[in-house]
């Protein structure tokens, strides 16, 4: 990826007129923008798995952070929504940045488990504490706007979240690319060799679950103000899973992986949501199908496809091309 | 008093089926180094199972350990996908069985629909100093029993189990004598089946279980099986106990919806405090 193929360059700029595109051509907003937010937790996800090397099975919860922020603020303290939206992604680091030590200190398995039990208390709070929503959550969120100028309809929330991901893969790219991502990169390689040659790990560790954490609290932000309700069943741990499951597939360790793993994923379920609710099944088809796909597909891809569909395209693509060099038929 | 030992009972009943579904934890870790993440979806399939065959099939002690040994082929069937690709990883194996619990689960609404399920179990309740006991409680507790013991016994005693114990110890030092390995992985996923599978059995008269159940019986397992660093089954049995009656004591004198949170919150405390005993054993 250091190498700058042309041909790679205009299939991100397809990509983007695609993505400016879609919203205008299609009719179901509400699956375009929870594709959006979900590529937007799962390109930090694939930051913090295919990077830093650190599994995360409650990234929930910070996507939580993120819509309390925005639920509270603008209910409770009636703060203008553009500060909670600049806020959330701020708190829910924060919260990160909090938890993050203690927690990175464990790694492998440990770290997953301790990710899921995270969530789980969060949810728990959520419900239990008046204060976050409690038993009936909160509601009565206002429209997002700047100004006088308020948000009217999905569309310009579909915009507003496109533009976000922009930011955020942009971001990415001068992350990984940095110093900072060099250092990052190798201490998922060998955490003693990294150390060695003067990469600080466990800060490195702390500051990418931190961005990880940033990029899940905007998504919850902006679904904070889409949805506009937040409440302890907003973040179920399935939706954790299947961040995990989005991020596989796409790829971990690309920029594009997060985007690819999401599109394919939302995609694949619009699709077997039609079918199952297609007359004469019976009602449990629906969460038979997503749970044997969520099944299938990370088993068959974690089994087949390891490196994620990005990477194998990828590997694809430098092959026709190296072929097409050496005078072949490709 | 008498509260105290009620929830005392209680809470060594619920450690017990805590430390069943931890051990199925440890066995399979202790052999691949790989964590089960099926193995609370594995328990629910126990105690739907049993619950079908006693629906007029089978009589109580027959349709039991018939779910229990199917439950052992589920989990030779999890393990399979788990370490299919040799060189696989143990995070990604973890992720692997993860995407298994979940085809489980879809398998689980095909077969038993979504509503929670309850096989019939011991009835009555007996009198145990002074506190009134659901037997089937009692039962649960000789059951556990009976299974350490067996555990102990078959990794102490029995060829296989030392072979498995030696594959846990030194894998290459282990085929260097002749041991399967790989076979050696699958047969501890199976044990771990079955073990989850007793667990489910046991538990589901008392706590009904659905497809949903799985993840609190997998983190519980889990939480038990940290005490044991993830390799030891007698310190996973103290701890599922210890977990079990401190999760009955905040229920019993605090609010019982944070009985579980009690369990999660106890497990990272040991996880973190412990984190450089782990790191040290993962380097072995």
């Amino acid at each position: 990826m250091i190498r700058r193929i042309p041909p790679k360059g205009y299939l991100t700029a397809l990509a983007g007129v695609a993505a400016l595109i879609a919203p205008l051509v299609m009719n179901d907003l509400t699956f375009l923008m929870r594709m959006m937010l979900a590529a937007i937790v799962v390109t930090g996800l694939s930051l913090l798995m295919g990077y830093a090397g650190q599994a995360s099975l409650g990234q929930g919860a910070f996507v939580a952070a993120g819509a309390l922020t925005v639920a509270l603020g603008t209910t409770r303290l009636g703060l203008p929504p553009l500060a909670v939206l600049l806020a959330a992604p701020l708190v829910a680091g924060a919260f990160a940045l909090l938890v993050g030590p203690p927690l990175l200190r464990l790694r492998g398995h440990y770290l997953a488990f301790g990710t899921l039990a995270l969530l789980l208390i969060v949810q728990t709070a959520m419900s239990a504490f008046d204060g976050l929503g409690g038993a009936f959550g909160i509601s009565g969120i206002p429209p997002f706007g700047v100004g006088s100028s308020i948000f009217v309809g999905q569309l310009p929330y579909v915009y507003l979240a496109l533009g976000c991901l922009a930011v955020v893969l942009v971001l990415t790219h001068r992350i990984v690319h940095s110093r900072f991502g060099r250092g990052v990169r190798a201490f998922a390689g060998s955490e003693t060799a990294a150390e060695s040659a003067g990469v600080p790990v466990m800060r490195s560790k702390v500051t990418i679950f931190a961005i990880s954490g940033m990029y899940a609290g905007l998504a919850g932000a902006l679904s904070a103000f889409f949805t506009p309700y937040v409440s302890s069943d907003s973040f179920p741990a399935v939706e954790s899973f299947t961040y995990v499951i989005m991020a596989v597939v796409g790829g971990l360790g690309t920029v594009w992986g997060g985007v690819a793993g999401a599109v394919l994923v939302s995609a694949l379920l619009q699709v077997l949501n039609t079918v199952s609710s297609q007359p004469g099944l019976p009602p449990t088809a629906g969460p038979i199908m997503q749970y044997a796909t969520y099944g299938a597909l990370l088993v068959l891809a974690l089994l087949f496809m390891p490196r994620g569909v990005v990477s194998s395209l990828d590997g694809a693509f430098d092959r026709v091309a190296a072929r097409r060099r050496a005078g072949e038929p490709a | 008093m008498t509260e105290l030992f009620t929830y005392l009972v209680s809470g060594i009943a619920l450690g017990s089926s805590f430390a069943l579904i931890g051990s199925g934890f440890v066995v399979v870790h202790r052999v691949t180094r790989v964590v089960n993440f099926a193995q609370g979806s594995i328990a629910v399939v126990g105690g739907m199972l049993s619950a079908t065959l006693l629906d007029g099939l089978l009589p109580h002690g027959l349709a039991e350990p018939l779910a229990v040994v199917i439950c052992g082929a589920v989990g030779l069937a999890v393990g399979f996908l788990a370490l299919g690709r040799r060189g696989t990883p143990p995070l990604i194996s973890l992720i692997v069985t993860l995407g298994v619990s979940m085809l489980i689960s879809a398998a689980i609404i095909w077969l038993w629909g979504q509503d929670p399920v309850s096989p019939p179990g011991l009835d009555g309740s007996t009198t145990l100093l002074g506190v009134t006991v659901e037997r089937q409680r009692l039962l649960v507790v000789g059951a556990t029993v009976l299974a350490f013991t067996g555990l102990a016994l078959f990794f102490s005693r029995s060829y296989v189990g030392k072979a498995l114990t030696a594959s846990a110890s030194n894998p290459f030092a282990a085929r260097m004598v002749g041991i399967d390995v790989r076979r050696m992985g699958l047969l501890a996923f199976a044990l771990a089946g079955m073990l989850g599978g007793l667990a489910g059995v046991l538990v589901a008269p008392t706590n009904a279980v659905s497809f949903y159940s799985d993840l609190p019986l997998a983190l519980s397992g889990f939480a038990a099986a940290v005490f044991g660093g993830l390799v030891s089954p007698l310190r996973t049995l103290v701890g599922g106990l210890g977990l079990g009656i401190a999760g009955q004591l905040t229920a019993g004198y605090l609010n019982g919806s944070y009985q579980t949170e009690a369990a999660l919150l106890l497990m990272l405390v040991i996880m973190i405090a412990r984190s450089s005993t782990f790191v040290h054993e993962e380097a072995k």
